[in-house]
């Protein structure tokens, strides 16, 4: 049944009409845990609010659960389902400007878009800033070429490489992310922490 | 932190339940046994091994010949630009880009039809188009193109006009590159339908 | 002080719950269009759109915006992940409004100026947009909607963002605490 735009059971206007919904439903989601707050957000790298981590993980443990159960029953067909490709020295290198990014502008993408829908200035000029960077990489694209495309993977699932289930793999995250919100309780608890 | 607990607790059940139960990795079928059925009876898979030697002849670049015996048949002998799929490894997750697509004709050879008729029918009824069957197989394809029987003088022109061309293919086969003693304009070849475009399955483009 | 604080902390959804509530959202993406979420997708179209409308000839000549458009048919605003950055907006407009958070004002720790916060701002917003080229999506596209495929990428992206942003939280904690 579905992927239900691959399977074209709706048509690619309904799926960019679906589109703005979901992204309805992702903004106020973030927007009401509190990722709007690039404060709140900062507070993950040091201890004093855990919150990225905790919405991020049962997030992402939530749809995966969700895509496999749906799998299962032969709702969705996860051969048709988007994998991002793997290009091993780019992702690395990419997240690591990333994180840097994250540290000093206190937002990512989606959140900043939050914030700024709340009035954030900050955020703004987050997203200004995020257009100059994009700009510059277009730009400079000949000098990150050679960058960008190295270590290409394919599109490989993590399940496979360590030649799991990916119902074993998945038992596996949800084990480590359980763990890491009993931790950060814990964190949170040892470092003072005041509401933004 | 309670909410965490009943968190932890359906995460950890949900999550048993999908480490123990076997993948699904069943592809649903696109086709019901009643469209399968009108299909077979009406044997549109089929081509004629004239129509097949005439393409191969003119190099028709729309054209992938699938050879669905085992590799060591293949290697013994094959047709011109034949690739190997041998039937067990027609559904293995390589050859999906190369039989479900909307660009080329697939044309499945067997020593029979059998075997051939097999991988189409696997591959249709997943809901896969342009996949093609040589009518009649190798067996076949000897008997007619490689050694046409010559027809009594009783025959019609039509005929006749079927037996030159194929005695000019089977050189044409033998001989390697002799596509210009081939009449391309044989009247028997009976057209088969067009390419179907098939929209590329996108899995849906790029994140960022 | 204590309840002050209770009543404060009630500001924001339970964090487990939201973060359900954004793996249904995250299920329903994939489930619908068979693609994650994504954030910095969005900006990369309209990075394109604009090039293409201000200077088609550069547009043309340039590799990136070449490269773009054979991967992509059709005007690249008309693109899933604009379509879903809009709502986002409608969204997290709402939810401000909901909750009574619609305010105009820079964010920042007390130690440090409103230009220092929006230098700092503007400064991890390129690095945040030169990042996400390189790791084909951001903290959604890349990391959260790889989670949820268990992409090899994704969760290697996920894990440099974090690790890159502790290794250098030392030194940007004046900006915080």
């Amino acid at each position: 049944m579905g992927p239900l735009a691959v399977n074209d059971i709706i048509s690619p206007n309904t799926n960019f009409f679906l589109a703005f919904v979901i992204g309805i439903g992702f903004g106020f989601v973030l927007e009401q845990c509190g990722f709007s707050s690039s404060r709140k957000l900062a507070g993950l790298f040091y201890g004093y609010d855990m919150v990225v981590l905790k919405v991020f993980f049962t997030g992402g443990v939530t749809a995966m659960l969700g895509l496999l159960f749906f799998s299962l029953f032969g709702w969705v067909d996860l051969n048709l389902v988007y994998v991002n490709p793997t290009f091993l020295t780019s992702a690395v290198v990419g997240g690591l400007v990333m994180g840097a990014g994250f540290i000093m502008g206190g937002f990512c993408p989606g959140t900043s878009f939050c914030g700024a829908a709340i009035g954030k200035i900050d955020a703004m000029i987050f997203i200004v800033g995020l257009f100059i960077g994009v700009y510059f990489f277009a730009f400079g694209y000949p000098m990150f070429e050679t960058l960008y495309k190295s270590g290409s993977m394919g599109s490989p699932k993590i399940s496979t490489m360590l030649d799991l289930s990916d119902g074993v793999f998945a038992l596996i995250l949800v084990v480590i992310a359980l763990g890491m919100f009993y931790a950060s309780e814990w964190v949170e608890k040892k470092f003072p922490r005041e509401e933004y | 932190m309670k909410s965490l607990h009943y968190l932890s607790l359906v995460l950890l059940i949900l999550a048993l339940i999908i480490a123990l139960v076997p993948q699904n990795t069943t592809r649903p079928y696109k086709l019901t046994a009643e469209q399968l059925l009108t299909e077979i009876r009406t044997g549109t898979q089929f081509i004629s091994p004239d129509e097949v030697v005439d393409k191969i002849i003119q190099k028709d670049p729309s054209i992938q010949l699938i050879d669905v015996r085992n590799p060591r048949e293949f290697d013994m002998f094959n047709l011109p630009g034949a690739i190997n799929i041998p039937l067990q490894d027609i559904l293995s997750e390589k050859n999906f880009d190369l039989l479900n697509q909307g660009t080329k004709m697939n044309i499945f050879y067997s020593n029979g039809s059998t075997e051939a008729n097999e991988a189409w029918l696997l591959t249709r009824q997943l809901g896969y188009q342009n996949n093609y069957v040589l009518q009649g197989g190798l067996n076949y394809w000897t008997e007619t193109i490689l050694n046409p029987d010559r027809p009594g003088t009783v025959f019609s022109n039509d005929e006749i006009a079927k037996y030159n061309f194929r005695k000019a293919a089977s050189m044409a086969m033998g001989a390697g590159d002799a596509a210009a003693v081939v009449p391309n304009s044989s009247g028997t070849i009976t057209p088969k339908p067009g390419l179907v475009p098939v929209k590329k399955k996108k899995k849906a483009s790029g994140g960022c | 002080m204590e309840t002050t604080i209770k009543t404060k902390k009630t500001r924001y959804m339970n964090p487990y719950i939201g973060g359900v509530l954004l793996g249904l959202v995250l299920l329903a993406a994939n489930f619908i269009s068979g693609r994650g979420l994504g954030a910095s997708g969005a900006i990369k179209s309209v990075v394109v759109a604009t090039t293409q409308t201000v200077a088609p000839k550069y547009a043309e000549k340039t590799k990136y915006f070449k490269e773009y458009h054979e991967e992509h048919s059709g005007s690249p605003l008309k693109n899933w992940l604009v379509f879903q950055m809009l709502g986002v907006i409608v969204g997290g407009f709402a939810s401000g409004a909901l909750a009574g958070r619609l305010k105009f004002k820079v964010e920042h720790s007390p130690k440090i100026t409103s230009r220092r916060r929006l230098i700092f701002a503007l400064l991890g917003g390129i690095f945040f947009g030169v990042g996400s080229q390189l790791g084909r999506g951001c903290t959604s596209g890349s990391a959260l909607s790889g989670m949820a495929v268990i992409s090899f990428g994704g969760i290697i992206t996920m894990m440099a963002i974090f690790g890159g942003a502790y290794i250098l939280a030392w030194f940007f904690r004046r900006n915080w605490i």
